[in-house]
């Protein structure tokens, strides 16, 4: 029993962190039906952003809590950042392009990002060479002792991420439910011509759903340096390959979907680890068993667990 | 554009003289030495006849000249009837002789420091290119004209012929150099002389011309493919790159099957290649392949392309319920499975196939009918290595894999890919059997890749997880779009500046994929067709272009008539 409940933390927390990168995937496909291959990469700018303002502002051994949301603040900065040059530069030309157009836009963008964080990172005074991974900034709170709990065991910044999320979703729900900018953002992504007749500036809704998503993934970075202490500029690939299984899991395009994805996603991989048999358990195939359920689920149930829209499109 | 209208509105009339004498100026600066010493690109301090990157600048201002005199003056009547085109391949030769020109002074600053080690000659030719791009942009643009002339059977084909070994001894000429800066410049040239010749229409004629003699023409392509190892010489570095480019290419060509023709997008495409390796590897007498059967290699060959065709079913089989972006993850999806299923065949996590993350090293040569490929062998007195060996074979197989693409293309079965990537509803409407056909896609793709992977195996010696990674799988889909998607001569294109270039441009190798993604991105946003665009494909990314629709829809006609 305790076994099954310490895989259902793990499970949970790294979850968590697919749920916070999957809402960046599904706000921007659910307004433009465009699978921001880049994402991946936005996450992994965040942990970088964050990671820079820590060196830059503080002392190496800063570990006081208060330094965290300057971190955060840091991490989506850049995330941000980025994400707004992208929109404008890369993908607003296209789009009206034929659908390859954009995907593989997007590939030259991941491409394009992780090479300059690898290039440029390492050339700053003062930093890690970013062709290793590079250890990321410890928070004595957050990462300190694991708390015990009868049989289980919860790292710290496992519990961290999952308040994240909830606090994330939380303030997501009200920021698309109560705010007119959140309305705005669910009108567009009914019918974009209509919002547009509505008075709705479509191009900065689009642009606002690429923040909100950045700015998640942001978090999720930062969430990420300080579960695994450390990250590197290729961090991004397989994390955005999972988040987007999370966000397809739970029906693309809607938003608590994603988040109750990414949880399912993280449970399977954790129960997998425990319980598939034979040689073919243990965390060297949790992966594959990971990419096996994204198969299944496009195979038979594209629509995702809470999608209602049938999905068809070529 | 805006500085375009203000140029043509300064210079009005005057423009073509501007333009001409910019010419002028480039041609004869080429006359005069451009710097002081001997040993930067091939000694430019000579008088009186143009050295190293000066025959680049002679050939572009050459041309530039040509265009321009074909226009007005005693000559143009005698030039007027091939050097068509107007302002456009004038525009062309000022930028790329602008380029060439300003390089060149650029990596004689670099090289000795400072631009006043730069003679004359050099400011001469820079001014001039300068001149000769201001002059030509104010000229008003015209349309690429379409010239039709048909020759004589035999004249045709000598110039064919001319053409393309002219393009074997440039090829040549630029792979030997050791000069990461020549090499560049010529690039650049052949490049400014392709678009020249564009613009003129003189390239589209050839086109044309090649296509009415389409025997010929792959013959005499083959032949010069054929002859290539005879002028490297010894020099195996070369041959090692031809043959990474050949096995590149075949893979290509046949994941253009997949993403070209049935307009299906495969991102774990890469996944097939190593299948087939794998099998190579697993089946050759290496001492690390743990099967322990080792049947002869043409069987093997066969082995490789079923267990890739198998697979290509698997992963094609879900294209019957997801379609799209969709498809694309998927693909991918299963590519990452490959890589993580070999990573793992160790023998602890499951059953020792692949020899998990160190793969199967120490695979010997080929031996075919008693040769052996890692032996030497002498042709017309040249000495050809180990590499040599495999190109020959390679050709084969690229001749093989370019077979197959063409026969599919031109079939009832390239027609419903087409119809398919063009509108699958429509298409199954039209009793196309979309299932079949995009298995079937999948499936020949993926057998063609499995061929080149059991050589593949043999020629690099070793197998390894890390060589089928996600990032091949995005090359191999980036020479296809970059070339030109559901061609066989932009692909070949694609693969050779794909592979080619990190290779010989050593000091760019740290930041190659920094280029590569900003490529992608500004490929996608000016050219998304790619350099060489079968025309219909072209119509797709160019709606609104009447002009263009009108020239498709008379290609149709030509091909039904026929």
């Amino acid at each position: 029993m305790d076994q099954f409940l310490q895989q259902l933390i793990n499970g949970l927390s790294l979850g968590s962190l697919y749920a916070l990168i999957a809402v960046g995937y599904t706000v921007v496909y659910g307004i433009i039906q465009l699978i921001n291959f880049a994402h991946g990469e936005v996450f992994m700018i965040g942990a970088f952003g964050a990671l820079t303002v820590h060196t830059v502002a503080f002392d190496e051994d800063m570990r006081s809590l208060w330094v965290l949301p300057v971190m955060v603040i840091g991490a989506m900065a850049a995330s941000v950042g980025v994400v707004i040059l992208m929109e404008r530069f890369a993908y607003r030309p296209l789009r009206n392009a034929p659908r390859l157009a954009p995907l593989i836009t997007a590939i030259g963008v991941s491409i394009f990002l992780q090479e300059a964080v690898r290039l440029f990172y390492g050339r700053i005074p003062g930093f890690d060479d970013a062709k290793r991974a590079i250890p990321f900034p410890q928070i004595e709170f957050v990462t300190g002792e694991p708390i015990a709990m009868g049989g289980v065991v919860i790292q710290r910044a496992a519990a961290f991420t999952i308040v994240a999320l909830i606090f994330c979703t939380v303030l997501l729900w009200f920021f698309v439910n109560r705010t007119r900018t959140g309305r705005a953002m669910q009108a567009t992504s009914q019918d974009p011509d209509t919002a547009r007749l509505m008075g709705i500036n479509v191009d900065r809704i689009i642009v606002i759903a690429f923040c909100v998503g950045a700015a998640l993934a942001a978090i999720a970075g930062v969430a990420h340096g300080l579960r695994y202490t450390q990250i590197d500029f290729r961090m991004g690939f397989l994390a955005g390959l999972k988040a987007f299984t999370a966000a397809v899991l739970g029906g693309i395009g809607n938003i608590y979907g994603a988040v109750v994805g990414g949880l399912v996603l993280g449970l399977a991989e954790a129960m997998a680890i425990q319980y598939v048999p034979g040689q073919f358990g243990g965390t060297a195939w949790k992966d594959v068993w990971a990419f096996v359920l994204l198969i299944l689920v496009l195979v038979f149930r594209p629509q995702g667990l809470l999608g209602a829209r049938v999905v068809d499109r070529a | 554009m805006r500085i375009d209208a203000l140029l043509e509105r300064l210079l009005g009339n005057a423009a073509w003289l501007v333009a001409l004498i910019g010419a002028a100026l480039t041609t004869v600066g080429t006359l005069l030495p451009w710097t002081y010493d001997r040993s930067i690109l091939h000694d430019l301090t000579v008088y009186f006849y143009p050295a190293g990157a000066q025959v680049y600048t002679i050939i572009l201002g050459g041309l530039a000249l040509v265009y321009l005199l074909a226009q007005r003056g005693p000559l143009a009547g005698l030039l007027g009837v091939l050097f068509r085109g107007g302002s456009g391949p004038v525009r062309m030769a000022g930028i790329f002789a602008t380029v060439v020109v300003w390089l060149t002074l650029i990596a004689i600053a670099a090289a000795l420091g400072g631009m006043v080690n730069v003679d004359p000659g050099g400011f001469v030719s820079g001014a001039g290119a300068l001149i000769l791009l201001v002059g030509s942009r104010a000229m008003p643009v015209e349309e690429t004209p379409e010239l039709n002339g048909e020759l004589h059977d035999i004249i045709e084909i000598l110039i064919i012929a001319a053409v393309l070994g002219g393009l074997l001894l440039t090829a040549a000429y630029a792979l030997n150099t050791d000069q990461a800066w020549i090499f560049v410049l010529v690039l650049i040239m052949v490049g400014g002389v392709a678009a020249i010749l564009q613009k003129g229409g003189l390239l589209g004629w050839f086109t044309r011309m090649a296509g009415r003699h389409r025997r010929v023409t792959l013959l005499a392509a083959f032949v010069v493919a054929f002859l290539f190892p005879l002028t490297q010489g010894d020099s195996d570095a070369n041959m090692s790159i031809a043959t990474q480019i050949l096995i590149f290419a075949a893979t290509a060509i046949g994941l253009n099957i997949v993403v070209g023709l049935a307009g299906l997008l495969d991102l774990g495409y890469v996944a097939f290649l190593g299948s087939g390796a794998y099998v190579g590897a697993m089946l050759s007498a290496s001492t690390f392949a743990n099967i322990g059967w080792t049947p002869p290699f043409p069987l093997v060959l066969l082995i490789g392309a079923l267990v890739a065709g198998f697979l290509g079913i698997i992963i094609g089989s879900p294209t019957l319920r997801v379609s799209g972006d969709y498809l694309a993850i998927v693909t991918l999806a299963f590519g990452e499975i490959f890589r993580l299923t070999v990573n793992n065949l160790d023998g602890t996590n499951g059953p020792d196939l692949t020899n998990g993350p160190n793969g199967i090293p120490a695979i010997p040569d080929l031996e075919l009918f008693g040769f052996n490929f890692g032996d030497q062998h002498t042709i017309f007195g040249v000495t050809m290595g180990r590499f040599a060996n495999y190109y020959f074979v390679l050709l084969i197989l690229i001749a093989f894999v370019i077979t197959v693409f063409a026969r599919l293309n031109n079939s009832r079965i390239g027609r419903g890919w087409i119809a398919i990537r063009e509108d699958e509803r429509a298409a199954e409407a039209m009793g196309v059997n979309t299932f079949g056909l995009k298995l079937l896609a999948f499936a020949g793709g993926a057998m063609l890749a499995g061929l080149a992977g059991t050589i593949k195996a043999h020629h690099d010696v070793s197998v390894t997880p890390d060589q089928y990674v996600f990032l091949e799988s995005a090359f191999l889909v980036a020479a296809i779009v970059l070339g030109g998607m559901g061609t066989v001569a932009g692909v070949l294109l694609g693969a050779t500046i794909l592979k080619l270039l990190p290779e010989k441009l050593r000091f760019f190798s740290e930041y190659r994929l920094l280029f590569f993604g900003a490529v992608l991105i500004l490929m996608m946003r000016f050219r998304p067709e790619g350099l060489v665009a079968s025309r219909r494909r072209q119509l797709e990314f160019h709606e609104e272009d009447e002009a263009l629709a009108e020239r498709v829809e008379d290609d149709v006609a030509e091909v039904t008539a026929r």
